[in-house]
Parts: structure tokens; sequence; C-alpha cells
């Protein structure tokens, strides 16, 4: 289950050394998992669900007034005079926000893809489904949610998740939307961007099941598995959270919210623990509290622990039947789990390596799509160095879509390339979109003497290159530089390791 | 509401909406509180909110049990705690519905119109600074059921709280509240104080809502100096201050944004700021002696109908053949109607006229003046009766005309009356401002 070779289990490797023993403290963990997902449109509008490359067209102050009786077990005097001062600043972005994030326009119905992808890890987490789900509103005061609520719908309770060590209950499966990213704080105000707002969420919440600190992230990252076995969980920094609901004997239920990485959940428990003991230990009081988790894994206070958050039904949205033959068929059709898959294409013929790199990368599913048509090993080599050596280049990546690869391996079926021409067409093909792999391969515009006469030139000019570290590839971006778009990369790192080798003969 | 079957059932487990209760199936049990039910009722399916707080539907099959739990939630009545100081100001609140004098119920979802003003300083306390709330209801309705009765006996209300109030503001649903203001506009006269009306788009159970903001801006131009009726609702998207537009110019023009309402064709009458700040725009009469009468005859055989490409002007000899007295055309451009074959209104509006109906038009572009001399077409309906009311909105000439052939049997006094300035309804000069302002 645990990936030594991922980068972000590395600091988990460094605490497990000097790890506390927290088997006598009766300790009781449950995991709350915040996963963005990757649908096209946002859940209740049909603005494009991803945060903004754009500037922002309209900035709108409001300000937000909690409704005595609101919320719930709250000092709620307290909260009204903290947030009547307060001014909210939003930004609205041109594809990412729209009336409905700037609270002037009424929900629109829910997004029936985002709610299968709910449905669907509901289910693969063994919940039971209502036979009507409803909308809520959870009141938020801090302006991150421009209506003063959250809409979240509850899509699944009661479920389980099987781990080694037994069963972890799964207490509720949410579909929520995000709240608006913050941008900055000021004395009295605060400014948040509206594309977040609304980019479909799932909460998964575990009932606190989990009594030692590496089972909890052995959970979390095992649910992080399923939902990225959806195929619709985002990917990448920010897409994931996770918070951390952790007592000990003669502590107090404290939540510990945002550890950033899986790696860190093991230490954050344990430490949360300690420093639990380590107040009943002196006979003072732990007190039920909401605690932010820090970089070192250490938690600094944040808030007293809210009372039970105030919901209400979100009039807007009507309650929403879901068929038993509608549920019957996500049952019979659910995505199988990631685990899984690795397990079973580990005997199509590529290592365990690289089954594990393309389960790491994420690309488990084109390498099943794409391995059935051409070898496996060089598809698998493609997908997992070969595209990693070019992201770490700056090459656009993305450009290398599926269709683009399949036409890539078809070409390459007729015409085996070796690695440094597979690479140099791939950088070609980033490069120019548009243009036929066919072409691409073959170079065009440029003759192979026009070209072999750059290399020649651009290789005497930096003759002190030759037989340092790289220096094929910083003489290959040199002469890609003097014909880019006329010659492809294939050709040219052809004939450059002709030069290169010819130059070496002689002085050897 | 639940279906009869399942009332039944409730009755005779001695359950109540509200109650906490078990739902024993076969594979698990559901607690929660039994909340109400809205809309279909043709199913056997039971609303829980769970003690996550969310909320569940859940069917009760035959085999399944349900039953009042044991132990039931404590219930709290929230008191209203703060008060009004009596020394201040007295404005008159007329609540007829919407959502600004409203509050839910956190626990079943349920709306509830506020009793007592006490209950509206629980969410606006700062009103109590500057001001005593007293607040009537004379009735209670959604915006869009609205009758010509009702703004009769708002009119008799609003007159009534002037003479020992500072001010009167009327809140209602948001739909309809341009033509309320319209009615209140020609049914009050000889005014002296402000008349606010105010709304909000926003329901008040939410954090967000405008209707704190524009309740306290509206307190604010009940207490001010200026003598009119109007609209006191958001400028802008932003909550930093308000507009008062007059109300025979105001309209909503956005099914949603908090600043729907817009004055057309002139400027607000003046901007307001919850701190107190009024800044005077474009009003007409400042608050003086003398004693508001209610005037309110009204002929309800009048009605509103728009000339569209394909519209059939049959409808015109349908309203005749009735015994309407009046109706207005929503008609094109500067004023024309369809005059080309069977689509021609001439004949019918000619007809309609002869047989004693008074025909007006009125702009369906909102904004701008008619002038029905540009095209020959608008001289052609001109010459068959229409009459062509300047600048007046749709809306405001539909009231208008009730009230004028409320007050004359005669066609000619009131096609008169009708291009007589009684509130502000008509503006001599088209300001370029005002423009989507």
């Amino acid at each position: 289950m645990r990936e030594k070779s991922q980068p972000e289990h590395s600091l988990r490797h460094t605490f497990t050394d000097d790890m506390a023993d927290t088997r006598n403290l009766e300790l009781k963990c449950g995991i709350e998992i915040h996963q963005q997902l990757d649908t096209l449109r946002k859940l209740f509008c049909g603005c494009a669900a991803r945060l903004s490359a754009d500037r922002y067209t309209v900035a709108t102050n409001r300000r937000l007034r909690p409704v005595a009786g609101e919320l719930g077990a709250t000092d709620e005097a307290a909260a009204f005079e903290k947030t009547k001062g307060m001014e909210f600043q939003y930004f609205s972005y041109p594809l990412e926000s729209c009336l409905v994030e700037a609270d002037e326009e009424p929900p629109h119905t829910i997004n029936l893809e985002a709610l299968e992808v709910a449905l669907k890890a509901a289910l693969m987490l063994n919940c039971e489904i209502p036979d009507e789900i409803h909308v809520m509103r959870k009141t938020v005061i801090d302006g991150s949610n421009t209506s003063g609520f959250q809409r979240t719908v509850l899509v699944g309770l009661n479920g389980w998740l099987q781990m080694a060590s037994g069963r972890v209950g799964i207490s509720n499966v949410c579909l929520e939307e995000d709240s608006c990213q913050i941008i900055r704080k000021e004395a009295g105000r605060s400014v948040y961007g509206l594309d977040r707002l609304g980019i479909p969420l799932i909460e998964i919440g575990t009932e606190p099941d989990i009594h030692d600190p590496n089972h909890a992230m052995e959970v979390a990252e095992t649910i992080g598995m399923v939902l990225q076995s959806t195929g619709a969980a985002k990917k990448g920094l920010g897409t994931i959270r996770q918070d951390l609901n952790v007592s000990v004997k003669g502590g107090e239920r404290v939540e510990v919210k945002g550890v950033q990485r899986l790696g860190m959940i093991p230490k954050a428990v344990e430490l949360e623990a300690m420093r639990q003991k380590a107040l009943a230990d002196r006979g003072k009081p732990v007190t039920s509290e909401v605690r932010k988790a820090l970089p070192d894994c250490r938690t600094e206070f944040m808030r007293p622990m809210p009372g039970t958050a105030r919901l209400y039904p979100e009039t807007d949205i009507p309650p929403m039947r879901l068929e038993k033959s509608y549920l019957d068929l996500l049952k019979k059709n659910l995505p199988e789990l990631i685990s899984d898959k690795a397990r079973r294409l580990a005997g199509t013929g590529i290592n365990d390596e690289m089954v594990k790199q393309l389960k790491q990368s994420g690309q488990l599913n084109a390498f099943e799509a794409l391995s059935s048509a051409f070898d496996p090993k060089t598809v698998a080599v493609v997908l997992t160095s070969l595209l990693k050596q070019l992201k770490g280049e700056g090459v656009a990546i993305e450009k290398l879509t599926h269709d683009r690869l399949h036409e890539m391996f078809s070409f390459m079926k007729a015409n085996p390339l070796p690695k440094e021409g597979t690479i140099a067409l791939m950088r070609d093909m980033a490069g120019n979109p548009e243009k036929p792999v066919k072409d691409l391969a073959a170079g065009s515009g440029m003759s192979e003497t026009e070209v072999r006469a750059v290399v020649k030139k651009v290789i005497s000019e930096k003759k002190d290159l030759l037989g340092k570290f790289n220096a094929e590839q910083m003489l290959m971006g040199l002469v890609m530089k003097e014909v880019r778009g006329r010659a492809s990369g294939a050709v040219v790192m052809k004939l450059l390791k002709e030069e290169t080798n010819r130059q070496k003969r002689p002085a050897a | 509401m639940y279906s009869k079957k399942l009332e039944t059932l409730f009755y005779s487990k001695g359950i109540s909406i509200g109650d906490k209760v078990r739902l024993r199936k076969k594979d698990g049990v559901y607690e929660g509180i039994l909340m109400p039910r809205a809309g279909r009722t043709d199913e056997e399916m039971l609303v829980l909110k769970l003690a996550s707080g969310y909320n569940i539907g859940i069917n009760i099959g035959k085999d399944d049990t349900l039953e009042r739990a044991p132990v039931q939630p404590k219930r709290t009545e929230r008191k209203a705690t703060a008060s009004f100081d009596r020394s201040k100001p007295q404005v008159t609140l007329i609540a007829t519905g919407g959502t600004i004098i409203s509050k839910v119920d956190y626990r079943t979802g349920g709306v509830t119109a506020l009793a007592n003003p006490e209950d509206i300083l629980d969410g606006i306390p700062e009103l109590a600074d500057f001001s005593t709330l007293k607040l009537t209801s004379p009735f209670n309705i959604m915006s869009e059921s609205m009758s010509i009765k009702h703004w009769q006996d708002l009119a008799v209300e609003a007159v009534k709280e002037l003479r020992t109030s500072e001010g009167v503001i009327v809140t209602q649903g948001t739909d309809t509240l341009h033509f309320t203001s319209a009615a209140l506009s020609f049914m009050v006269t000889n005014l002296n104080k402000p008349v606010v009306l105010v709304g909000s788009q926003r329901s008040s159970d939410r954090g967000s809502s405008d209707a704190a903001m524009n309740l306290i801006c509206s307190v604010r131009v009940a207490l001010s100096d200026i003598a009119a009726v109007g609209v006191c609702m958001h400028a802008g998207s932003n909550d930093d201050y308000c507009i008062f537009s007059r109300g025979t110019k105001v309209r909503k023009m956005h099914t949603s944004r908090r600043d729907a309402f817009r004055p057309i064709n002139e400027l607000p009458m003046a901007k307001v700021w919850p701190d107190g700040r009024i800044q005077n725009m474009f009003h007409v009469k400042n608050r003086g002696e003398g004693t508001p009468k209610a005037d309110i005859e009204f002929e309800d055989k009048i009605a509103l109908v728009k000339t569209y490409p394909g519209s059939n002007p049959a409808v015109l000899e349908f309203y005749a053949d009735r015994g309407y007295r009046g109706i207005v055309l929503e008609v094109t451009g500067l004023g024309q109607v369809p005059t080309y074959g069977k689509g021609s209104w001439l004949d019918g509006i000619k007809k309609s006229t002869e047989k004693g109906m008074l025909v007006c038009g009125a702009a369906q572009a909102i904004y701008g003046r008619l002038n029905p001399n540009v095209y020959a077409e608008g001289r052609l309906a001109k010459a068959a009766g229409l009459l062509h009311l300047e600048d007046m909105l749709p809306e405001t000439a539909y009231v208008k005309l009730g009230w004028v052939l409320g007050h004359t049997k005669s066609v000619e006094k009131a096609r008169e009356m009708m291009l007589t300035n009684y509130a502000g309804e008509i503006s001599a000069r088209t300001l370029p401002e005002a423009y989507l302002y």
C-alpha cells in the first residue's frame, strides 16, 4: 500500500525513526477528506470548474450578517460582532464565475456529472444511499461563501472501508461546493476570488475507528485512491485537503485542519496525541478546539470547536429522488480500483516498478488503452520516464494528448525510433500540436545536408561543451533553436550523434 | 405535506412534525427529526434530519416500523431581547409579505412572518439607535397575487399611519413592488412625508441577505425630508448604499440581482447610506405641513397588452366586448403598432375608441419617450385614437389609467388627465445620464 518512492512520503520516513509510542494512549482518530472533482462545470452553475488564469473583471464589496439564532452552540453575540464590521471583496472572472457565485442568482440544478461521481464514490465505500437527497445550507460566516452558507448534500452514509487491519467506518459521503479562495487579508477586510467557489467537492468522513498514526495515513491514502479510481478526481496541489479528529484517554476531540500532505498525517496525529497526553498528565484540561496544522506537523490554536453546524434546507433546489434502477446500474458499473488495476496490469509484461510509476503518475488508464495496441514496454517508458523528462525540461506535455500519442505509436510501429529519437519527436509534437507526426519525424523544409551543416557549425562553435555532462542535450537545444519547425528533432538528434562521434574519434 | 396514509401513521404513533423518530428497516435503523415535506405527497417518503444536520428522504416500506424516539430533543424558543427606545422618532412599517421581514425556523426550514417589531431588532439591532418601529400588517399576500383592492387598503393604511408617524415603510415581495409604488403614488394625495417601499432579493435567513441594508436605508429615508413615494433598495451589487427611486418611475429590471429596481428615464431621487447620509439627486418636494388623503377611486376594467410581430388585434375586441374602459398597449419603437394586412391593429384601436374605450400607448422599449409623429405608422395609430403617453412606464400607465378612469366618466377628461403629471410619472426632459442608470 505505501509507496516509498513517492516524494510526498519522504517526511514520514524522517519521522518514523523517532515516532513516539502511542499504543497506550487509547488514541481515537477520524479523518475528513475533501477532494475537488475534475468536472467540466461547477456544481450549481455552468461556469468552468477551475481556477482562473485571467485577471478579474468585476470586484464586489459585501458584508455578512449572521442571523441571530443561526449559529448553533457558538457564541452568537461574539460572532455577530466580529463579522459585523468585516468587509469582503469578491473578484469575478470571465469564464469561472457568474451571478450564481456572486450570490445574485439562485443555484441552477445540481451538476449530474458530479453527483454521479459522488454516488460512485459512496457505493465504492459501501455506503447506504438515501432514497431522496436534500441539498442543505451550512452556515459559514467568514466570507468564504458569498451567500453566507455552503451548499452540501449527503449522498452516502453508514459505509465502511476494508483495511488490512479491519474495517474503518465511513460516516458520510457528501457532495458540496468548494469555497472562495482567499487572495489577501487586510485589517477589517478579506479579498476572495470567486473562481474556486462552486467547484464540486467530495467530503468523506470516517468514524473515529483509527487507533494508530500510521494507520491514519493508510486510511487517507486508500480513500484518496478510491477517489482517484473514479477517474474524476482532480490532481495536484490544493485539490485534496485532509482534516484529522484526534483524541486520547483523558483528552478531548481536537480537529486538526489542513494537513497538506499524506506523509504528514502520522506525525500530526502522534504530536496531537502526545500534546493531549502531556496536558492530561499535568492535570490540565484539554479543550475541544480546532487547531491548524503547521508545516512541521505541530499544530497551533485556530478557534474553539464550533457547535454542530447549522444546516437547513436549500429551498432553491428541490429534493431529488434517486431511482433504484439508476443506483443498480451504477453499482453494476463501478470503476475498477486503481489498486486492482495495478495488480492486473502487472501481468501484462511490464515490471512492478513500471506499474508503480504508472500508478503514481496517474497513467494507468492511458497505459491500459495504448498497450492493447502497441508494445507495452514502449508505451510504459513513454508514459513514465519520457513524459517526466520532458516535463522537467518545461515542455508543454499537456499538448501530448492521448490521440497524439496514439498517432505517434502508430508511426513508431512501422518506423521504430531509439529513445533519443522518440523524446526528440515528442518535443516536436508538443511544439507543433497541429503537424502530423510523420511530417515531424521526417522533418520538413530542410534537407539532411542542410541540417548537418547547422549541426557542424554549432559543434564547432561550442567545442568546449564536448565531453561535458549533458553536452548532447545542450547542443541539441542550440541546434533546434536554429532549425525549429524546419527539421525534426529526431533527425537533428541522429545527426548530432553522428557528428559528435566523428569529433570524438580523432581525439580517441 | 405528507400523504394521508403517512399522516394517519404519525397520528397513530403520536408523532408530530419536529419529533425525533426511529425508522427500523430490515438492515438498519435511521434516527432523526421528522421534517415537514414540501411538494409531492404521492409517495411514502419520510424526510429526516439526522444527527449530522443533514436531511435525507427515506422510503418507508411495508415491513418497516416507525416509532417516536423515547428521548426527545429540547426545544428552545428564542425570545427577542432588544427593545426600541420610544423617545426615538417613530416610523410605521406596514408588512404585507415578502422575505424581507420573515424569519426561518432553522430546525424545520419553515418560514414565518415576524410578529413583533422587536423581532426585527433581533437581526438589525442598529435600527433602535435612531428609530422606533411600529409594525402593522393589514394583510399578508404573495407579491404576484396582489390586487387592486390590496393597493386601496394599503393606501388607506398608509394615510392613517402618516398621521402619527414620521414616515411609512411598506414591505412586500418584490415582483410587483413597482405596481404598488405607482398605485400609492396616485392614491395618496397631498403627501407631506416619505412613503418608502422596500423588499429584498436574497431571503433574510442568509448572512448575505440584502434585507438589513435595505431596511436600514428605508428607515433613514422614512425619517428624511423627502416627501415622496418611492422604492428604496440596493444601488448596486455592493453592500454600500441604496437608491430611493420615484414610485412612478421605478421598475424591477432583473429577476434576481440586489440592484434590480432601477429608476427609468430619470435619476434616483436620492442616494442613501446606512449611516444616515442622504444625497439628494432628483426629488421635487420636501417634508411639510398638510394632511395626506387616500384617494382610492379606481376602475378595475383596465388591461395591459403588448403588440408584437404576429400579435392578434382581436384581443381589443375581447376587452371591448367585456365592457373594459381602458387599455394600455405596450407599443413598439417610438409608438407604432402593426398596420399591415390582417395583423393591423388600426381598425381595432379605432373601433374600441368609438365604443368609448380609452386606448393608450406606452413604450415596450421601457427606456425613452414615445413620439408618434416620426413614422407614418405612429401617425396612423394616433389618428385611429391611440393616446401616446410620453415617457410613462407601461406598468405605471396601467395603474394610472385605472385611477384616472376611477375619477371620471368622461373619456375626453380621462385623455387630458392621462397626459397631466400627477406624481412625477411624466418627465418633461429626458436626461442623458438616466439611461441604464
